[in-house]
């Protein structure tokens, strides 16, 4: 499909002889927002940063296709990449409070997209700063331009961080785990925010979340991950309500949800990514696991909207 | 914060005018500290001041009135009350191997020799040493990073006066490029000035490069590991500019840290450099004067290394707000 | 049964019980630490069995071959009295280690309790002893020493003497650092908590764990030591002639660079392959025994 924002065919990253990510494919239509969720070590960060175009360090290999609109972030010069970051991409961290630099005010984390991409001067800058601070909901913005990141809440700084990857109005939103190290009470209020700015821009996002229920409620499409490979991907209803993967099934179950009278682990642990079976990575844990599954890669089976890689579906 | 080396807290503790308030204080006690050891110095050297005053011919007569003129006879806190005010007006006594009066041979003519080649110093040292610091950090476990360990290493432990001996055997007897001693002020004459302090300085900035070469790649590696490199190449900045803006701005204090602490390092590097180079420094009066057994000049000596020393720490502390916001508003 | 607890408190604080196990199989790994320390182990080797290895008396004069380059006869060359170089840097290592080893030995003698009081303390008395000790921190070491030499006079025992007076402050200042850091870890508060007197809390969990820090700093301080006896040497104010000492060689053979730059150049060498030997020895045996400075190759 043409009209996709990002499109993902057959990626593999390795760090040294591993695997990290894993032949993995998933496209996602522009307008439209993606959930990426899997456990810890799952490779969902490493897929968006990798997105980003951060990866690409010595020590790193890839293959296949990461496509960002018409560029290859696998393939393309560094000079391009470094176009479409802060301008047609965007991304949100999860810790804002190390991710922002200590040393700087909040206006000059703002006025460092807006010079570089947009050409603003001085005034323009500021102006611009206090209209994106307004947006994100912060009170007396003009305020608290000349703040240093370590004077800000959580909350806030977070919302720094929003501010500034949507400055310069970015395509593709890409937010890794946003409301992980915030409090219970704000994550929805952050999460509101995030959707509400993405749906005013009409760009696509992609949540990395590790939070079934959270997805089910902030994303059109879904895909599960697990050990680097995709494991189901779909329309989020589809894929959350009514997972048909194995693992997916797992997950929905091993949530745990008020009203639960009884918790339903997956069995096993992940194993550590060197130690990965050459088919299917989730066989030693499945239930339906076969000789077939560990030996040999699941196809990508269709049923309904949704896309699993599975022997036994 | 990503540091290698934990900030000094020699005067901050406490917020803003109290905090000024309070450092000024601590710093009044360690003046006075500061002044009693000096004090003290003086007062347990060998050798009767009087006898050496008056010569070997005296008779007692003139011996206890010079006793009591110079105030020996009074009390040792009155005799250190009237020590210090006439120390705090620059009235220091005078040499007499030199015959001149100390405060001006001592403030006046040393001290600018010495700073002139401490300042030189850390300039060819920051100059060099930076960019080797950022190399090894960005070039992690290449060549680079092992040629600026070894630099480091070197450099930390060849002592200054033989690395100085060195210095003057390729530079100065064999290739003969620059001259082996003498000083010339390079406000008086900028060329010979500068030429005349290159061995020196290089001597001295070597002890220190390795040492900033160091500080910088051990603060820069646990910077570059920070989320918010990343996030700034996320926003579209140049790698240059990440490294240099980003990474080194939150480099800068442990620097200035280590910088400060090894002031005593460099006073030391500066007093063998002297000596090596025959340059009419505070080093060089110092060492003459314990050679010679005047101890007035050694005193009013290690009174001023001290308070210079007491002065660039204390400019060092006031500096660390400005480097790290986070200092700023909340003391320590 | 409080000794299994704070064992157990202990491992959760991330150090074994066996932190001496631990450390050896750290250093044997550690290359730097190896190679430092086989460096020392020369010097002391040559130290000690100085008056079989060297093949002439340090102050053995033959005044015909005097400023003679390196030989067959004299490896390193002789200096100005004909005396051999090579044997005076032999001999020059006793009193290089000799200054180092004793003149911190005395001063940690002064300058660790000073900074234990210091920091266990706290309030007043330490604010107080910290006062003193910056203000004797205020005169750089060197300088420090050179005053001390001009008050007690020239000789080996007596450079040993100032240095370890110019010690005092630095230990001071970096036990009580030490002392603060260990205060203020979790387990110590545990103890503190399971009801542990503060007695026991200081002897059995404070005071052990400064041991390792405060030894890895003692051993830095040794080079640093060398380094400010040979100085003292250079500036003629240490160790008397004729007694073989690697500062008092350099600054006889400074005079004579032009003509006989071995004079000079061999005792450095030693003295410089001596401080880089120290040093490796000692950074090693920081980066194995504290986790936090391990480096992330």
């Amino acid at each position: 499909m043409r009209n996709n924002l990002l499109s993902v065919e057959n990626f593999t990253l390795r760090r040294g002889a591993v695997a990290v990510l894993d032949d993995v494919s998933l496209h996602l239509p522009a307008g439209q927002t993606l959930a990426l969720i899997g456990e810890s070590g799952a490779g969902k960060s490493t897929l968006a940063f990798a997105a980003m175009g951060l990866l690409r360090q010595p020590g790193i290999g890839m293959q296949g296709r990461l496509m960002v609109g018409d560029t290859d972030v696998v393939s393309a010069p560094e000079k391009d990449i470094r176009a479409l970051r802060g301008q047609r991409m965007g991304l949100i961290f999860q810790d804002a409070s190390s991710a922002l630099n200590p040393c700087f005010t909040v206006l000059a984390h703002l006025s460092e997209p807006l010079r570089r991409h947009r050409k603003l001067g001085r005034a323009a800058c500021r102006e611009r700063a206090v209209a994106l601070l307004e947006s994100v909901g912060i009170a007396d913005p003009a305020g608290r331009l000349n703040a240093y990141p370590h004077e800000l809440s959580g909350g806030m700084q977070q919302r720094v961080m929003i501010a500034i990857a949507l400055a310069c109005e970015p395509e593709l939103l890409i937010a890794d785990e946003p409301t992980s190290a915030l409090d219970v009470t704000i994550q929805a209020q952050i999460m509101t925010l995030i959707l509400d700015r993405v749906r005013a821009l009409g760009a696509s996002a992609v949540f990395v979340l590790h939070d079934l229920a959270l997805a089910t409620q902030v994303a059109d499409r879904a895909a599960v991950m697990y050990a680097g490979q995709i494991v189901e991907e779909g329309p989020a209803a589809e894929v959350l309500n009514h997972p048909q993967h194995p693992y997916t099934r797992g997950l929905r179950a091993s949530a745990i949800e008020f009203g639960a009278t009884r918790l339903e682990p997956i069995a096993g642990v992940v194993p550590p990514l060197s130690a990965m079976p050459g088919g299917c990575r989730f066989a030693p844990r499945c239930p339906l696991a076969t000789s077939k599954c560990t030996e040999q890669r699941p196809p990508r089976v269709e049923r309904g909207a949704s896309t699993l890689a599975c022997w036994h579906v | 914060m990503a540091s290698a080396v934990q900030p000094r807290a020699f005067f901050s503790t406490g917020t803003g005018f109290g905090r000024v308030l309070g450092g000024l204080a601590q710093t009044g006690l360690v003046l006075w500290v500061v002044s009693v050891v000096s004090f003290g110095f003086l007062k347990l050297s060998p050798g009767d001041p009087v006898t050496v005053m008056l010569g070997s011919d005296f008779s007692w007569d003139s011996y206890d009135k010079l006793y009591h003129d110079l105030g020996l006879d009074l009390p040792l806190p009155l005799q250190y009350w009237h020590w210090l005010s006439r120390f705090v007006q620059g009235d220091w006594g005078t040499s007499y191997v030199s015959q001149q009066d100390i405060f001006e041979q001592a403030v006046l003519q040393a001290l600018p020799v010495t700073l002139t080649l401490a300042g030189l110093s850390l300039l060819i040292a920051l100059v060099v040493g930076i960019p080797l610091g950022v190399l090894a950090a960005v070039r992690r476990n290449s060549w680079a990073d092992l040629a600026a360990s070894a630099v480091a290493i070197g450099g930390n432990a060849f002592p200054s006066f033989y690395l100085g001996v060195v210095l003057i055997w390729i530079f100065g007897v064999t290739l003969g490029w620059f001259p082996t001693m003498g000083f010339v002020a390079p406000w008086e004459d900028l060329g010979q000035g500068l030429w005349h302090l290159a061995l020196p300085a290089l001597t001295l900035g070597a002890w220190y490069v390795g040492l900033i070469a160091a500080v910088t790649r051990s603060s820069l590696l646990e910077v570059l590991e920070q989320p918010y490199m990343d996030a700034a190449r996320a926003r579209g900045e140049p790698e240059w500019r990440v490294i240099w803006l980003h990474g080194m701005r939150n480099v800068l204090m442990p620097l200035v840290t280590v910088i400060g602490l090894q002031l005593g390092g460099m006073l030391r590097g500066a007093v063998m450099t002297e000596v090596v180079f025959t340059l009419p420094g505070l080093g060089m009066m110092i060492t003459s004067a314990v050679q010679t057994r005047e101890y007035i000049v050694v005193q009013a000596g290690i009174m001023i290394t001290a308070l210079l020393f007491i002065l660039v720490n204390f400019l060092v502390d006031q500096t660390y707000s400005i480097l790290d916001p986070r200092l700023r508003k909340n003391g320590r | 049964m409080a000794a299994e607890l704070t064992d157990a408190a202990a491992d959760s604080a991330g150090r074994p019980p066996n932190a001496a196990l631990r450390a050896w199989r750290l250093l044997s790994a550690q290359r730097k630490a190896m190679a430092g320390g086989g460096i020392v182990l020369a010097f002391v080797v040559m130290a000690v069995f100085a008056p079989w290895l060297a093949p002439y008396g340090p102050t053995e004069q033959n005044v015909m071959d005097a400023m003679q380059g390196p030989s067959a006869a004299h490896w390193a060359g002789t200096d100005s009295f004909g005396q051999d170089i090579l044997s005076r840097v032999f001999y020059g290592a006793r009193s290089a280690l000799w200054i180092g080893f004793a003149s911190v030995a005395l001063g940690m003698l002064a300058g660790v309790p000073l900074g234990v009081l210091a920091g266990l303390r706290g309030g007043r008395t330490e604010w107080g002893i910290m006062r003193l000790v910056d203000g004797l921190l205020a005169f750089p070491e060197l300088i420090m020493a050179m005053a001390f030499m001009a008050v007690l006079g020239l000789g080996m025992g007596n450079v040993v003497y100032a240095l370890a007076l110019s010690f005092v402050g630095p230990f001071a200042r970096m036990v009580r650092a030490d002392v603060l850091q260990v205060k203020s870890r979790p387990f110590v508060e545990a103890a503190r908590l399971m009801g542990v007197p503060e007695r026991d809390v200081i002897l059995r969990h404070v005071l052990p764990n400064i041991v390792s820090p405060i030894l890895i700093q003692a051993g830095m301080r040794v080079s640093i030591a060398i380094l400010l006896g040979s100085g003292l040497s250079f500036l003629g104010l240490g160790v008397v002639p004729p007694t073989p000492d690697w500062g008092l060689m350099i600054a006889e053979g400074r005079g004579f660079v032009s003509m006989a730059p071995w004079m000079s150049g061999m005792p450095g060498v030693a003295l410089a392959v001596l401080l880089v030997g120290l040093n490796l020895l000692a950074e090693g045996l920081r980066d194995a025994l504290d986790p936090r400075t391990r480096s992330r190759h």
